[in-house]
């Protein structure tokens, strides 16, 4: 299956749709990956990359209760994430530590922190810094929540109905502006303002899968979409692109700006065979790709997870002298 | 031989010196050698010292040389001696015959003297009757001399008296030249005299003037009068020092406001061209209003040749008048130009405007008429093909738009095939008329045209290139690929992205590559068979077809996307509304099936009528069929594996069995390149579709009859799918995939035992044939 990559790889037992770089180590360049099975018992995978970068070496193995649609590492607290689950009919998140390791990798139990009880459909942790707010999302409604890690609660803080139309699907928080937050939606992309927890503005684009801020630019905001590949787009411009970027043949999934090089953009999508970046093509993977997580702490180094359960940790850097 | 010569020859010439300088007494005048005489040692100079060259010959030279030079010496002086002997007796000879000539003529002048006398006595007496001839007729000369001063004076005095009457004539006859003329000559004795003996006299032609003055006033200022008559009066004005800056002014002024009619109206301006063009044909033809315009410019630059003459101080004044006229000729140009003209009547209208520049440019060459026009002519021109050009993609443009897609016609009738071939006319037409209009500007011959070909050349080159590039972004813009930049365009206002019609795009896309493989390449031979030896490359037709190669595909990419992205809203409701999860037995095949191949079939049809077909053709329907039947035994034994492992510990290896399945089974590149067949399309599009339709299955979660739901519908598109497409084996693999998709996100995968799938795939068949009657039965009654 290696297929003359450069990339090191990966697999997990089972399909697999999310992984998320732990931003909160600084020690080692670490990812965490949960495994989408339906019958099977679903497992959480931290993967460390080692330190000549040349394995990836799993750190902890713990099994989850639910098939995980959707996860994402706590910016500050490595040990901490949440996931979005479903339970078959319908769909739930919840916040989760990672218990003490002892070297031993027998399937120890997470110790759940919170659960956040509605249809949640995405969860989103301010990339920026330490926040104690979380935002999660369902098709209709968006909530912002305040966690307590200590005594284990999160309570909804304020909530907005979105309409029954739009049904949201997942977003981005600005990390520029913590009262700013973009979801995506049936036929547009809104942005709300969390203060007053109301709809401030809006990108009528149908479709958009993924879309992420420029951490690097303010104001800036690319998105991913099914048939017509990616846009990046100024906010105080909204009316049309700045930029159109060839998309994948099929549809785009996820799209990634780089946290440290402004203007690397990293799309995956579901023509089976490709992670394209701007610079390259990397083509070596069987299934749709749905994953993708830039490194915080090695911002050359990337993880995408293809649908088939296989992480591919890659580097930009022989790339990188060209920007 | 030719060595003795030559010191013979030497030795000849340094005698001749010798001897030339003996006969002239200064030395410094004498033969070239005199230089080489100015050293001491030359035995021929005047500073030759005998003792210095005696020391000098020891010192060099030894015995021998000596000897020899001794004896060479020897030699010349008896050579010396003999030639002045020589010369002595020549020079006696001569001295003889001098003395001998002198004796005669002494014997002939003695006889002389008396002749002379006689000579003076004669002389003497013709003088004295000369004077006696000189006395008597001095008295009657004095007289005749007399009387003709008093005639002379006499004839003055009579036309001083006959002046009043004179011009009084003058004024009659309106002849004012003449009597200005008599007036200016009469006036220094009237000044002189006028108070005396010439009073009345000079009263009466003072009158008689007063009333020439005011009528050349009048002459002047009054328009009937030509401009030639009225500067001749100015100028016998100035002649009878009547002030004339005032009147100068006024006729400005008045030349000024005849520019006015002088104008070419932009809106008349193609009639003008037009009997411009006919009066070359047929010269009788006078009374055109092009004829007109030259008489008028005519008599314009006349007036300006008068004033000049007239007021030489008024030059700068009418410079500017003249140059004023030409830059209002170019700009009226400009205004004509926004309009749509032809070279023709551009070329006319042209001539003209040059016609008009080289008369003023004859009176006032001063003005650099020539050189203003020159630029603005450039300017108007490069605008005229810029112009052109624009005018051509409006034409594109509008073929393009002209026709009413609406929906049912395009699918139903021909009006995409239609559209296409009027607008590919459109463009193949259109650049070579605009070609064949430019010829004309360069075959023109008017002197500054002529100066301008280079520059004309280069023009049309870049016009073209830019042309083609404006147009491939123009059709980008149609598409509602890129959104205008341009907000005044107007065309595409207001159009979002889904109201454009995709066969509009389709027709992009086929219109871009016959301008890539026909227009552009027809274009580049024009060019280089017209302009062969023209340095200037702004035309690159290598760069515009891969422009319009990048264009083409770009657009049938477009067409594809915004197909598909029709098909996946289907899809997209028709995966969100259910629970799948509660989903109920499956009684018949869902009805977004029908939708999904509806699109299909439009997209069939559309591009029928515009793309060709592949080479690659389907093999015999028997054989579809057979793989067919293969293919579906082949995965029912995959679900029936599946179904097979209920336990959990087998779960992992099936996975693992469909990945190893998948290996050897399709390595093939599914979305490969999209070209420009009928086939191709449709199959790209069909790949999309069902790509998506894994997609969005493998968002849910299903129950067992929603798996089997999904089975079913499925199994039912397979036959008209494979109808529709040229490559089996993707779409055979891409269903299945949709299967495996289902059946992985299934809690409970027990499919539909066969003869039920058969079942319900034959009642649907047979309801969507009744369907189709039925439809045809309304239609044929309608």
């Amino acid at each position: 299956m290696q297929g003359g990559s450069s990339g090191i790889g990966y697999g997990l037992k089972y399909q697999a749709r999310c992984i998320s770089d732990v931003k909160a180590d600084t020690d080692y360049t670490s990812f965490l990956t949960g495994t989408l099975s339906l019958k099977e018992e679903n497992e959480v995978h931290l993967l460390r990359l080692s330190s000549g970068g040349s394995e990836l070496i799993c750190e902890g193995l713990f099994s989850h209760p639910n098939e995980i649609w959707d996860l994402a590492s706590c910016p500050f607290d490595q040990r901490i994430f949440s996931t979005v689950f479903s339970t078959g009919e319908s769909f739930g998140a919840a916040i989760w530590q990672i218990p003490e390791l002892y070297g031993q990798l027998n399937s120890p139990q997470l110790e759940r922190v919170a659960s956040l009880d509605a249809h949640v459909d995405s969860v989103l942790w301010w990339p920026s810094g330490r926040c104690d707010k979380l935002i999660s999302m369902d098709e209709q409604n968006i909530f912002l929540w305040s966690l307590a890690c200590s005594n284990k609660s999160a309570e909804v803080l304020s909530k907005d109905s979105a309409g029954m139309l739009h049904s949201l699907s997942g977003g981005a928080w600005d990390p520029h502006d913590v009262n700013a937050v973009a979801a995506t939606g049936e036929s547009s992309v809104q942005f709300w303002d969390l203060r007053t927890m109301k709809k401030v503005n809006s990108i009528e684009r149908a479709h958009v899968r993924g879309v992420d801020y420029n951490p690097k630019r303010e104001h800036i905001l690319i998105t991913a979409e099914d048939e017509s590949g990616i846009h990046v787009w100024d906010l105080r411009k909204a009316k049309a692109p700045v930029q159109e970027l060839p998309g994948h043949t099929h549809w785009t999934w996820a799209v990634k700006c780089n946290p440290e090089y402004d203007g690397l953009i990293l799309p995956v999508g579901s023509t089976r065979q490709r992670v394209n970046l701007l610079l390259n093509s990397y083509t070596d993977y069987e299934d749709s790709v749905y994953g993708l997580a830039w490194s915080s702490r090695e911002p050359w180094v990337f993880a995408s997870l293809s649908y088939d359960g296989r992480v591919v940790i890659e580097s930009v850097k022989p790339f990188l002298p060209r920007l | 031989m030719a060595t003795e010569a030559a010191p013979m020859d030497e030795k000849a010439k340094r005698m001749r010196d010798l001897l030339s300088s003996f006969y002239t007494p200064d030395p410094s005048i004498s033969t070239p050698t005199s230089s080489i005489s100015t050293s001491f040692d030359n035995i021929n100079g005047p500073s030759f010292d005998a003792d210095q060259y005696m020391d000098l010959m020891i010192k060099k030279s030894n015995l021998d040389v000596l000897l020899q030079r001794h004896v060479q010496m020897a030699a010349e002086i008896k050579n010396l001696d003999t030639d002045l002997q020589m010369l002595v007796y020549e020079n006696y000879n001569k001295f003889i015959s001098a003395t001998d000539t002198i004796k005669r003529m002494k014997s002939n002048i003695f006889g002389m003297e008396g002749n002379m006398d006689q000579l003076l006595h004669k002389i003497m007496s013709v003088q004295s009757r000369s004077d006696g001839v000189n006395t008597s007729l001095f008295e009657k000369r004095e007289h005749i001399e007399k009387l003709h001063r008093t005639r002379n004076l006499l004839r003055k005095v009579q036309f001083i008296y006959d002046l009043p009457a004179r011009l009084q004539k003058c004024i009659k006859s309106e002849a004012y030249g003449d009597a200005v003329r008599f007036y200016t000559g009469a006036m220094p004795i009237l000044k002189v005299y006028g108070d005396t003996s010439f009073k009345d006299c000079r009263r009466a032609s003072e009158e008689a003037i007063e009333t020439i003055i005011k009528n050349l006033q009048t002459k002047l200022f009054s328009d009937s009068e030509s401009i030639q008559a009225r500067a001749e009066a100015a100028v016998l004005l100035k002649q009878l020092d009547v002030p004339v800056d005032s009147l100068k002014d006024k006729l400005l002024e008045k030349l000024e406001q005849s520019l006015d009619g002088l104008q070419i109206n932009p809106d008349e301006a193609s009639k003008l061209a037009e009997h411009n063009v006919s009066s070359k044909d047929e010269e009788s033809n006078n009374q055109g209003p092009a004829k007109i315009h030259e008489d008028a410019v005519r008599g314009f630059s006349e007036a300006m040749r008068a004033y000049r003459e007239i007021f030489p101080d008024s030059e700068e004044r009418l410079f500017k008048l003249a140059r004023a006229l030409t830059t209002t000729h170019f700009e009226n140009m400009e205004l004509y130009i926004r309009k749509r003209v032809s070279a023709a009547d551009f070329l006319g209208i042209f001539r003209i405007i040059w016609e008009d520049v080289v008369l003023m440019d004859e009176v006032l060459p001063e003005a650099a008429l020539s050189d203003l026009s020159a630029e603005a002519a450039q300017v108007t021109l490069k605008q005229f093909v810029a112009r052109t050009f624009s005018h051509l993609q409006q034409d594109i443009s509008d073929t393009l738009l002209k026709f009413d897609i609406n929906q049912k016609e395009v699918v139903d009738g021909e009006v995409l095939k239609v559209v296409l071939e009027a607008s590919g006319k459109a463009v193949l037409q259109g650049t070579t008329d605009i070609f064949q209009e430019f010829r004309q500007l360069l075959d023109e011959n008017t002197g500054i045209f002529v100066k301008m070909n280079d520059l004309l050349i280069g023009w049309i080159q870049k016009g073209f290139q830019d042309f083609f590039r404006s147009l491939e972004s123009h059709f980008l813009v149609l598409s509602g690929k890129t959104s205008s930049s341009n907000e005044t365009e107007g065309l595409v206002e207001g159009k979002s992205s889904e109201k454009i019609h995709a066969g509009l795009i389709l027709v992009l896309a086929q219109l871009s590559v016959v301008i890539e493989q026909k227009v552009i390449p027809r274009i580049a031979e024009e060019i280089t068979a017209s302009f062969s030896g023209g340095n200037s490359q702004a035309f690159i037709p290598g760069e515009l077809c891969r422009v319009f190669h990048a264009a083409s595909e770009k657009l049938l990419q477009h067409y594809i996307d915004t197909r598909t992205q029709k098909i996946s809203n289907v899809l997209r409701k028709r995966f969100k509304t259910p629970n799948w999860v509660k989903h109920k037995e499956p009684r018949e095949v869902h009805m977004y099936v029908d939708m999904l191949l509806q699109q299909l079939e439009e997209v069939g049809k559309e591009v029928k009528q515009i793309l060709p077909q592949g080479t690659f053709r389907k093999h015999k329907r028997s054989d579809s069929n057979g793989s067919n039947t293969t293919t579906s035994s082949r995965s029912t034994t995959l679900h029936s594996d599946k179904m097979a492992r209920s336990n959990s510990q087998r779960a992992r290896s099936q996975l693992f069995e469909t990945h190893l399945a998948k290996l050897f089974k399709q390595k093939v590149e599914i979305f490969t390149k999209v070209e420009f067949t009928q086939e191709s399309v449709v199959t790209t599009t069909v790949k999309l579709c069902l790509k998506s339709l894994q997609e969005y299955v493998r968002l849910q979660t299903f129950n067992r009859s929603g798996f089997q739901q999904i089975q079913l519908d499925i199994q039912f598109l397979k036959a008209p799918l494979k109808e529709t497409v040229e490559d089996e084996a993707a779409i055979d693999f891409l269903l299945d995939e949709v299967i495996v998709a289902a059946s992985e996100r299934c809690l409970d995968v027990t499919p539909l035992e066969p003869p039920i799938l058969d079942k319900l795939i034959q009642a649907k068949l047979a309801k969507s044939k009744e369907h189709n009657n039925n439809n045809n039965k309304t239609t044929v009654s309608s």
